[in-house]
């Protein structure tokens, strides 16, 4: 895109489009770049879309909109069909969202009046002549009114709105009458003015919305709306609005304007969630939450731009002579105040948020989350959550100064503070995006992952031991019963997040944990969490050694044997015997895993330490096939000696580069051990000793020999060859390919996988957004989010073609919802609505909860190869 | 009355949980569904439903036409959340009677009961709007991922919410996933949530929906024979006449969303099975308007902007 082009685009980018064209091969064309526009086909009466192309004015697309349900829409900038005059599919690409949402708006529209018109064409044409003006609004006249409103058909609706926008006083007139039928309770009259208002509410024209919701009328509105026919009793929404609401003003604000607004916004709000809830259309919903969006923009940024009144919000909030109470206010007013700024558009937001850093929102909330108030403390994690949301780097730069240490400890403490009924699962999301190493960058990561492990891991290592009853101890029954009591002192979900987090660290920080997993016993630790009666924590502990074996480091691989560290999770499957449960199938896929992947040394381990217990269970299939693994294993250990089973020709470089690293953690870490371990621990890892591990380390050593040399450690910690390519060229275009570029960073360690790399980078390469075929890309890989074509990169084109056809349906089978009109349109509406969300959404699910195995692409390893979409068509 | 009686009968009136009372129960369903088998075994008879779709009041529709819980043993086969108004209360109402009852009503796991999908498709927003803050729908898509992924009635009937997999020949390989995980992008346990089954395939094919497969005749054939089933039983896919045969009786949909995202104007069904596992479908059409109940939002007393 040159200079020039932008310049033009800026004239007239509302309209700007792409046109492509899908060709016989299922790839998109590139039918040139125009204007878009709705207007009549020559000689004829019928509407159609044209495209006049930018620079020779050519009309690239010619277009009668058709009244059948072809059109699809598609995130918020494409507007796609399959067009039978062409009999292919094209796509309207827009360079702008309001653009696009223009034009669906028109072609629902002139689809509308084709329906209307070649279902109900007589009574269109009577009609249409009977309307050249409203009855005067009389009470004799309102079941003509009414009649009016009911019976007219979309076209009549349009003139009927103009009718009523064109008499300024139609809206007084009615309002006088209700009040009139109000005092004489006459009932017939208002129900008749109910199902007017109503009818005209749903003629959901923004100009009558501005009238009607005004100061002036919108109460009696409201009141209007008590007198519901089918509802037995009246219901009393102006006396709610009226005496029970309260407006809390934390600081007074003075301008009319905004306080208008906000009551506007409230009142709306109520009409559409409770008075009308059950009678709305989609359409009428998405007005009226446009105008408190609208309102909501206006509020806010007259407020931020009221200096004073900022000034004077951060000078109460500091102020040591503010009572608790007001405090409290003020702390809700300006949880309410950012959230509310969600309706800003993205810069202005970010700019307001960096304002009110520099203010010192985050002394507020650290002082908030000192507070005895719970419902308070939740409040300030609120605030902290709007802020990750809208840029993580923000509370990231507070954290690592020096008084946003405490706000850090504040955090981990909140996360192992028992809130009682509360939910408090924002504090580990609000850590996990702390910690997070895929979007931090250099220095601010190492010092926040620094401080944390420094200070905090083990805290929160001490919770759980703490809480579980000490190994020695659960091994007889009667002294497990008798801790007990100490077993119920921390909260089972506290543990259990604490176990989650603990995993994310594994995929996160891989080099920091293992050092401190080395030298603290940490897995030991946290899988005294087998001993806890709650059967999901002893499944979290088998998901933490699970997601540590997935990292394939030799090192806590030989740790873990060393160790014995597998005991507790084969006495836990051993003692959940042939229960078929959650438990059995997690110890299962452990299993599978280590033997799929070729962990050899776990494989011996497992099979010499515990065989004796395991054989009662060898009529299951992975057991058995552990067995078979593990004698193949020992005819092959004559002639070859493998470490862990990784393949050396895609692992050697990544191994080489940490082996540095490695060695020089190695050396105390195994003194540690072996003195942190137990005597009788020992003495069982001892056969395994002599059986795999020596022969490890000799074949490994050689390999490092005359590869790069690494002197900063701390700056590698997370160094792993592939992910980190792909992180610097995804850091160009934030947020755009959020989901892609989570994919791409999993670490995996599948052999194709530098070529997949490859392929997506080119096809994300056009990196400004103005290129459409990048923002067919973005937005369909968002749109598509279990998409198994994303994860193989020469898939990138077909999944484009056949994601068009369903588009934002994309996961409903596409006939299955042919016979429904417009069933397209509230997928679109959530598209719409969702798109600022859309690529937090992604990240934060990745790095929800359980699907870690994503990241770290342990999923490749679950799922045996033949399973992929190619081979299966293939074997078919 | 028990606070659990209590807080079902609230729901019943489509009346939502208080945040509290939505993770003690959630906490109780966990520790129920870790116990549950990825292959859950179900005794006859049996109501089997299929999507619900947050279509609350036509899910009341469905309990008036199957009888209630726990007279009524039921089998859901997922996507109770999504598209509907009322998710929410849909799917804790059927998690309560789920801790209520553990033997009377199985809960399987659907494509729409995963943290992606819900965050495009509606429960999302929803939890966002109903509670003001996203813990609840945090709650409720950690117990998604505890829920079982199929069910066996008298070893005779798999019942699955998409259909099968290339990954999975015998119900045993079943046994082998960990469930405890967002739906992945691939693999067994997507497909079993994801797949459909298709006329025109042979074998297995591309799914349009970007997940699964489309799995045909010979497929279904094979995994009945080698698993010794009679037919499987799955929802996933709007069926206009609330359930549909294919493969000559060997794969049955049932779909119990009556008029579909309220414009589809389908009819639902369920599918009964007596003891001796003869079938019987009960087809019933939405809920008339009438009955759909109070306003569903409470607004929030007071306001600062």
């Amino acid at each position: 895109m040159g200079a020039q082009e932008k310049s033009q685009a800026n004239a007239n980018s509302m309209q700007r489009v792409k046109v492509y064209r899908l060709n016989d091969d299922g790839k998109w064309d590139d039918q040139g770049t125009g204007h878009v526009s709705v207007d009549y086909m020559e000689r004829s009466e019928e509407l159609g879309l044209f495209v006049i192309d930018e620079e020779d004015n050519e009309t690239i697309l010619l277009h009668r909109i058709s009244p059948d349900d072809i059109y699809r829409k598609q995130e918020d900038t494409i507007i796609s069909w399959r067009d039978p005059e062409y009999s292919t599919e094209l796509a309207l690409s827009f360079q702008e969202t309001t653009g696009c949402s223009y034009i669906w708006d028109n072609i629902c529209s002139v689809q509308r009046n084709l329906n209307f018109n070649s279902l109900n064409s007589e009574t269109f044409h009577s009609m249409n002549s009977d309307l050249r003006e409203l009855p005067p609004v009389e009470l004799s006249t309102l079941p003509l009114i009414l009649k009016t409103l009911t019976e007219s058909g979309i076209a009549d609706q349009m003139r009927l709105t103009e009718l009523i926008l064109n008499d300024q006083d139609f809206f007084r007139k009615l309002m006088d009458l209700f009040r009139i039928c109000e005092d004489l309770e006459n009932i017939d009259g208002l129900h008749m003015i109910f199902k007017i208002v109503k009818g005209i509410i749903l003629l959901n024209s923004p100009q009558i919305f501005e009238r009607i919701l005004g100061d002036e009328l919108i109460m009696d509105i409201i009141g209007s709306l008590e007198y519901d026919p089918e509802v037995p009793h009246v219901q009393h929404h102006r006396s709610f609005l009226k005496e029970h609401v309260v407006f809390k003003e934390a600081i007074p604000i003075k301008d009319p304007l905004v306080l208008s607004k906000i009551h506007q916004t409230y009142r709306v709000g109520y009409l559409k969630d409770v008075v009308l809830a059950r009678v709305l259309d989609e359409a009428t919903v998405a007005n009226l939450n446009s105008i408190i969006h609208g309102n909501n923009a206006i509020v806010v940024s007259l407020l931020k731009d009221d200096s004073t009144f900022i000034q004077e919000l951060f000078a109460r909030l500091k102020s040591p002579t503010t009572s608790e109470e007001s405090k409290k206010n003020l702390v809700y007013f300006l949880h309410e105040f950012c959230s509310l700024s969600k309706s800003l558009q993205m810069v202005q937001q970010l700019r307001l948020f960096r304002d009110l850093m520099n203010e010192g929102i985050f002394d507020i909330v650290t002082d908030t989350l000192q507070s005895q108030d719970k419902k308070l403390v939740l409040t300030g994690t609120d605030i902290l959550i709007l802020f990750l949301n809208q840029d993580p780097n923000l509370l990231r730069s507070y954290v690592v100064r020096q008084e946003g240490i405490l706000l850090l400890g504040l955090l981990v403490k909140g996360m192992i503070t028992d809130f009682g009924e509360d939910m408090h699962c924002q504090f580990l999301e609000i850590l996990r995006s702390l910690l997070d190493s895929y979007t931090l960058s250099g220095a601010q990561r190492d010092t926040i992952i620094e401080i944390f492990y420094e200070k905090h891991l083990g805290q929160l290592i001490d919770v759980i031991t703490a809480s579980c009853p000490p190994k020695g101890i659960a091994q007889s029954v009667g002294e497990s019963t008798a801790s007990g009591a100490i077993v119920e002192s921390t909260k089972p979900e506290i543990l259990s997040n604490i176990c989650e987090l603990l995993c994310f660290c594994v995929l996160h920080h891989p080099y920091r944990i293992k050092c401190n997993f080395l030298l603290n016993n940490v897995v030991d630790k946290v899988l005294l969490l087998t001993q806890r009666r709650e059967k999901y924590l002893v499944v979290a502990a088998v998901r933490f050694v699970r997601t540590i074996l997935s990292r394939h480091d030799e090192h806590l691989v030989n740790h873990i044997v060393k160790n014995n560290l597998l005991k507790p999770i084969i006495d836990a499957f051993v003692a959940n015997g042939n229960r078929y449960n959650l438990l059995n199938s997690a110890v299962l896929e452990l299993f599978e895993y280590i033997r799929k992947e070729n962990l050899k040394l776990v494989v011996k381990y497992i099979v010499d330490s515990f065989w004796n217990q395991l054989v009662n269970f060898q009529s299951l299939a992975s057991i058995h096939a552990l067995k078979v693994k593990y004698e193949q294993c020992l005819e092959n250990s004559g002639t070859k000696s493998n470490v862990n089973s990784v393949d050396p020709r895609k692992r050697i470089d990544e191994r080489a580069l940490e082996k540095e690293e490695e060695d020089y953690f190695n050396e105390d870490s195994d003194e540690e051990d072996t003195a942190s371990v137990s005597h009788t621990q020992r003495a069982q890892s001892q056969p395994v000793l002599s059986n795999g591990v020596a022969p490890s380390y000799t074949s490994l050593s050689p390999r490092s020999g005359g590869l790069v040399d690494y002197d900063d450690d701390e700056d590698d910690e997370d160094y792993r060859p592939p992910p980190r390519k792909q992180s610097e060229t995804s850091e160009e275009d934030e947020g755009t390919l959020e989901s892609l570029r989570l994919k791409r960073k999993v670490p995996s360690s599948k052999e194709k996988e530098p070529e997949l790399v490859k392929k997506q980078r080119l096809g994300k390469s056009p990196k400004s957004r103005d290129n459409v075929f990048a923002a067919l890309c973005s937005t369909l890989s968002q749109a598509v989010l279990p998409s198994k074509k994303n994860a193989s990169g020469t898939q990138l084109t077909p999944r484009i073609a056949d994601g068009s056809k369903s588009l934002g349906e994309q996961e409903e089978a596409a006939n299955s919802l042919n016979s429904c009109d417009n069933s397209s349109s509230s997928d679109e509406e959530n598209h719409r609505e969702k798109e600022p969300t859309a690529s937090r959404s992604c990240s934060d699910c990745m790095h929800g909860s359980s699907d870690n195995r994503q990241l770290s692409g342990e999923d490749c390893a679950l799922i045996p190869p033949k399973s992929s979409p190619e081979m299966a068509v293939n074997g078919s | 009355m028990s606070d659990l009686d209590r807080q079902i009968e609230q729901l019943k009136k489509c009346e939502p949980l208080k945040e509290s009372e939505v993770k003690a129960l959630c906490l109780k369903a966990m520790e129920i569904l870790v116990e549950e088998s990825n292959v859950q075994r179900v005794d006859a008879p049996v109501t089997i439903c299929g999507d619900i779709h947050g279509q609350f009041y036509d899910m009341k529709e469905l309990f008036k036409v199957g009888g209630d819980c726990p007279k009524t043993n039921y089998l859901f086969l997922g996507d109770f959340v999504d598209r509907g108004f009322y998710s929410v209360e849909t799917f804790l109402l059927l998690l309560a009677l789920k801790v209520r009852y553990p033997d009377r009503i199985t809960l399987i796991r659907g494509n729409h009961e995963s943290r992606q999908i819900t965050q495009v498709y509606g429960f999302y927003d929803e939890c966002l709007r109903k509670y003001g803050s996203v813990n609840v729908w945090r709650y409720c898509t950690d117990i998604f991922d505890y829920l079982s992924l199929s069910a066996l009635i008298e070893n005779k009937i798999f019942s699955v919410h998409g259909g099968l997999s290339p990954a999975i020949s015998t119900l045993d390989q079943i046994r082998t996933i960990d469930r405890k995980q967002e739906v992945p992008h691939d693999g067994a346990m997507c497909d079993l949530l994801w797949s459909d089954p298709e006329d025109i395939v042979d074998g297995w094919g591309l799914s349009p929906r970007g997940a699964g497969f489309l799995f045909g005749g010979s497929v279904v054939t094979s995994f009945n024979h080698s698993n010794n089933i009679d037919y499987i039983c799955r929802a996933h896919q709007l069926v206009m006449e609330g359930y549909k045969w294919m493969f000559n009786n060997q794969i049955v949909t049932v779909w119990s969303a009556p008029n579909y995202c309220y414009r589809c104007g389908n009819v639902a069904a369920i599918l009964e099975l007596d003891e001796n596992l003869n079938k019987q479908f009960r087809v019933f059409d939405a809920a008339p308007q009438e009955s759909r109940g109070a306003p569903a939002k409470k607004p929030a007393p007071d306001y600062f902007l």
